[in-house]
């Protein structure tokens, strides 16, 4: 083999083996376990220290919405099927928050064990259908979402 | 001439590489005192409040860290490349990408290892709670070599332009973006007891895919700024 | 694998890409501008507004298709930077060049719906989600690869430097996109599978629609572009001298 070949054929080798062991120890981190938000269930048993920021994710307990009459403030409770927050926030809702949907909410819990939210998100789900249809969907029972 | 192993090249090339830089000490040391003096401005901006600063620091120590590596990235092959030496090192018949691999060795070892050492002091500056300081330097360990590394690719291509310092930040910082996120939320996950196992993973496999393929790369635009 | 080359020899020459393309752009341009009219017909006089999103969901329709076509592009533009470097293919120098802006105009368009979208369904024009950071950073790559090739003097010195940061580009844009949709993203990841009702044929007809004449439309641009910067390269060379003659009266 000439040498530039020789070269060449170790560039190849050197590249296939690096990107190979890269890929494996991608999948093994994948595997591990990586939180973007906090769930109900993990602020009850890990016991989240007051006055600490953090992400919580969950879905919006139907019928937990209630409203302040004379300000912007609001609290609901969210959950991930097993337990639930209560979630203190004043200021402006999105659009597509309701109950039923998913919300990530951003704050800290209080001394009551509330979760004050400084910022509430919500994101619509991947449907996109005429208003009759979601009705006669919702009738079947296949979206809870509220209109 | 006979021909010299790969490996004695190598050692030969570091061995220039940290004369010079000891030569030139005062040069190396604009992109720490920058990181420094970057990292002070963030308590005067946002207040010195302790809470504020605590939440804050892991992301303001990266992207010192980011803005500092960037600035110590244009002289990387410039010197070489204006003087004739590039040129010298490319008919020499040793291969560019090991070139460039020893370069971007040297690189870390002058301007990345002292960005690791001076982070327990942005910690304490930034007022980082010391559950974060570890993983702190964790990350910074496995990272800065990932910023040298695509960094040189970024040099190797605007090393034949006249100014391309600037362009080279534009070039470089988008792809620096998934090792932000890493590097940052493992350091936030750390500090509030969560698992942070995954993301140093992941840090570590964009190291060794760096590690194989940024020297092809950077040899790659180092000839096409040669012709 | 001889006529493979002979193929590539033939389009690989100026002159008779710019004879060919100079054929194809009107039919291209012809095909992009009917299906766009029947769509954006369809888009507003026969998609019904969406259950949850009301009218807002005809933004969907410019939105999408150009996010889709700004991913498409930069992968295209790694492709051809591949073969332009390896093969020495000038065309496709020329080719990745052209398409950096097209494809910078399609994020740019992406973004902006977006967050005209965004005000009355998130209540802010802009959030650091996931798809819209994704979109900003690709935004910046394409930057990234106009701003190299303009820096250089020597323009076919300027299309390789391009090529070969789109190709280093391409291989983090996957890593990129996946890092930001992991940083952030507002998904309820497993609270909404694949299994829901997905999108209504009557609103999906036009988006296919738009989402194939993008195509058209960037093949038009595309190969209007790579015309004019092969004339100016080769300004001096024969053909182009023999072309301005027969333009001459």
């Amino acid at each position: 083999m000439t040498p530039t070949r020789k070269r060449r054929l170790i560039g190849v080798v050197v590249i296939i083996v690096g990107v190979g062991v890269a890929a494996v120890v991608a999948m093994k981190a994948l595997n591990e376990n990586m939180l973007f938000f906090v769930s109900p269930t993990d602020v009850k048993e890990q016991a989240m220290p007051v006055g600490k920021r953090f992400r919580l994710g969950g879905l919006v307990t139907a019928g937990s919405v209630s409203r302040a009459s004379n300000s912007l403030a609001v609290s609901f409770t969210v959950s991930d099927g097993g337990e639930s927050v209560d979630i203190i926030y004043d200021g402006i809702l999105p659009d597509l928050f309701r109950e039923g949907q998913g919300i990530i909410a951003i704050g800290a819990l209080n001394n009551s064990g509330h979760f004050e939210a400084s910022e509430v998100l919500a994101k619509h789900d991947e449907n996109y259908m005429p208003p009759e249809v979601a009705d006669a969907l919702k009738k079947a029972g296949h979206v809870e979402a509220e209109t | 001439m006979s021909k010299q192993s790969a490996g004695t090249a190598f050692t030969a090339l570091l061995r220039r590489d940290f004369l010079l830089a000891y030569r030139r000490r005062a040069e190396l040391l604009q992109p720490l005192a920058f990181l420094l003096v970057v990292t002070t401005l963030f308590p005067l901006g946002v207040g010195p409040s302790p809470q504020l600063l605590a939440d804050i620091a892991p992301g303001v120590i990266w992207i010192a860290a980011l803005l500092a590596t960037v600035l110590s990235l244009d002289s990387l092959f410039r010197s070489d490349f204006e003087d004739g030496t590039l040129e010298q090192m490319v008919m020499s018949g040793q291969s560019l990408s090991l070139i460039a691999l020893s370069r971007i060795v040297s690189h870390w070892l002058v301007a990345g290892l002292p960005i690791v050492l001076l982070s327990p002091l942005l910690a304490m500056w930034m007022n980082l709670p010391g559950e974060g300081l570890s993983i702190l330097l964790q990350t910074l360990i496995i990272g800065t070599p990932v910023l040298s590394l695509i960094g040189a690719i970024g040099g190797a291509l605007t090393v034949s332009l006249k100014r391309g310092g600037q362009l080279l930040s534009l070039l470089v910082f988008p792809l620096y973006v998934p090792l932000l996120i890493l590097a940052t939320s493992a350091v936030g996950a750390a500090v509030v007891d969560l698992p942070y196992g995954g993301q140093l993973g992941l840090m570590f496999a964009g190291l060794i895919a760096a590690l194989t393929l940024a020297p092809f790369a950077t040899a790659a635009a180092l000839k096409l700024s040669l012709s | 694998m001889n006529r493979l080359f002979l193929f590539f020899h033939k389009t690989g020459s100026p002159p008779w890409f710019y004879n060919f393309s100079g054929k194809l752009i009107p039919w291209l341009w012809a095909i992009f501008l009917a299906m766009t009219a029947v769509a954006m017909y369809l888009v507003f006089f026969n998609v019904p507004p969406d259950y949850q999103q009301g009218e807002t969901i005809r933004i969907m329709y410019i939105h999408v298709p150009s996010a889709w076509m700004s991913m498409m592009i930069y992968g295209l533009m790694a492709i051809m930077g591949i073969i332009a470097l390896v093969w020495r293919i000038r065309i496709m120098e020329v080719l990745v060049i052209s398409s950096a802006p097209v494809g910078a105009a399609f994020t740019i368009v992406a973004l902006l719906t977006g967050s005209m979208w965004g005000r009355p369904m998130w209540g802010t024009y802009w959030v650091w989600d996931a798809r819209l950071t994704s979109e900003l950073v690709l935004l910046f790559l394409y930057f990234g690869v106009i701003a190299l090739y303009n820096a250089y003097d020597e323009p076919r010195k300027a299309a390789k430097a391009a090529s070969l940061l789109s190709i280093v580009g391409a291989v983090n844009l996957p890593i990129i996109y996946f890092s930001v949709e992991w940083w952030n993203t507002l998904h309820q990841g497993s609270s909404f599978g694949g299994d829901g009702p997905g999108i209504h044929p009557t609103m999906l007809v036009p988006l296919l629609l738009m989402a194939v004449s993008t195509k058209f439309y960037y093949g038009a641009n595309l190969l209007s572009r790579a015309r004019l910067t092969l004339v100016k390269q080769d300004h001096r060379k024969r053909w182009v001298q023999d072309l301005l003659e027969e333009e001459r009266p």
